[in-house]
């Protein structure tokens, strides 16, 4: 006989010295908390949803003021109820895979559903950043390209900004912040999941390589 | 009825508490970790429970649940890395058939199971557990070929971790 197998017969055989968690102990168990790591995602994932979704709702009244003075009011309004859209789509998608995860699925499965939940909310993030980059880009070629009118509507004389070189100044600035939140925005996301999900991509990864 | 569905799930999870406490041994490092894990499993498979409908056994049910928090949903506070706590584990043996090459093969097939990757130490823990090739496929969710194919692999990483 194999001495795997011999030593399989002796590992059901014998009985290992594990403790015994009593009938009460269990009862109070099932009312501890879960510190599950769908229950971190969830909770990351929703603080997500609506830290994205809020910013549109904490842009100063002052900024829509200027786009309408600046004679893109109309386009800004219609872009953001496209925009709503997309975020009711994506809280669905998200809602329908977070459903899905089942701790009675086989493992395969179970991990797939988790990391679909995740990829939802990845793509989320995605188009929000895309998004930002792209209509910084629309506005701010705009707004380089009117700066005179700019630089009147938002009263930059009466605030002692020389209009010479205001322009560029304003562009540079522009790109800097723009740096400045998408390299945060990258820090943010390698710490939270680099942590969160190493152990289950590379188990993932693990099952999947057996299927090839 | 939920007092009676709660009675009925703690007297089995009671019955067949061994199962939970193998699979907590091989996956974590120290006694806190331990109790940690074997609480998550316990409360995942408490909500479970309502959809376990008996088609299967309980403790069939319970392998795949508790296998799942083990390797996907439980997160380990902090990976300390332990190598005493093999020496600890000890299987209780009647005096008259005590052999001390089978303890000490016990022991480092423990250990050389325990260095297994998270996937590997699921295939080799049913394996010991004496589940159909069927039943780990199923559990894992890969082909039934595929499962032997790795086991195979796996048997073969613990020989020669077992004979070096």
């Amino acid at each position: 006989m194999d001495q795997l197998d011999k030593l399989k017969k002796e590992w059901q055989s014998r009985e290992q010295e594990l403790p015994k968690i009593s009938y009460n102990d269990i009862y109070k168990m099932l009312l501890k908390k879960s510190s599950s790591i769908v229950k971190w995602i969830f909770i990351i994932s929703v603080a997500e949803l609506l830290f994205w979704i809020g910013l549109y709702f904490i842009i100063p009244e002052d900024n829509m003021k200027l786009m309408h003075e600046m004679g893109i009011g109309n386009i800004m309004y219609y872009a953001n109820i496209i925009h709503f859209i997309v975020f009711g789509i994506f809280i669905f998608l998200f809602y329908k895979n977070y459903q899905s995860i089942q701790v009675t699925d086989n493992t395969k499965m179970l991990m797939k559903n988790i990391l679909n939940t995740r990829k939802t909310v990845r793509y989320f993030v995605f188009y929000n950043v895309g998004m930002f980059i792209v209509s910084s880009i629309v506005i701010d070629s705009f707004f380089y390209t009117n700066s005179n009118k700019l630089y009147n509507v938002m009263d930059f004389a009466s605030k002692g900004v020389p209009q010479e070189n205001f322009a560029n100044v304003f562009i540079i600035a522009q790109i800097l912040v723009g740096i400045v939140v998408i390299g945060l925005l990258i820090l943010f996301y390698w710490l939270v999941y680099g942590i969160l999900l190493k152990r289950l991509k590379s188990n993932y990864k693990e099952l999947e390589k057996m299927e090839d | 009825m939920n007092k009676e569905l709660e009675h009925s799930f703690v007297i089995q999870l009671e019955k067949n508490q061994n199962i939970v406490h193998k699979i907590c041994r091989l996956y974590t490092h120290d006694q806190d970790s331990h109790n940690d894990l074997f609480q998550e499993i316990t409360i995942q498979l408490w909500r479970a429970f309502p959809k376990f409908r008996g088609d299967s056994k309980f403790s069939t049910w319970m392998y795949r649940v508790a296998l799942n928090t083990a390797i996907t949903l439980y997160r380990k506070s902090k990976r300390r890395i332990n190598t005493q706590d093999f020496e600890s584990i000890s299987f209780k043996i009647k005096a008259e058939e005590y052999d001390d090459t089978i303890e000490q093969q016990l022991k480092l097939m423990y250990g050389a199971v325990k260095k297994l990757n998270d996937i590997d130490k699921a295939l080799v823990f049913l394996y010991l557990e004496d589940k159909s090739y069927r039943e780990i496929s199923e559990t894992l969710g890969i082909t039934e070929v595929n499962a032997r194919v790795k086991m195979n692999r796996a048997k073969e990483k613990l020989r020669k971790i077992l004979n070096p």
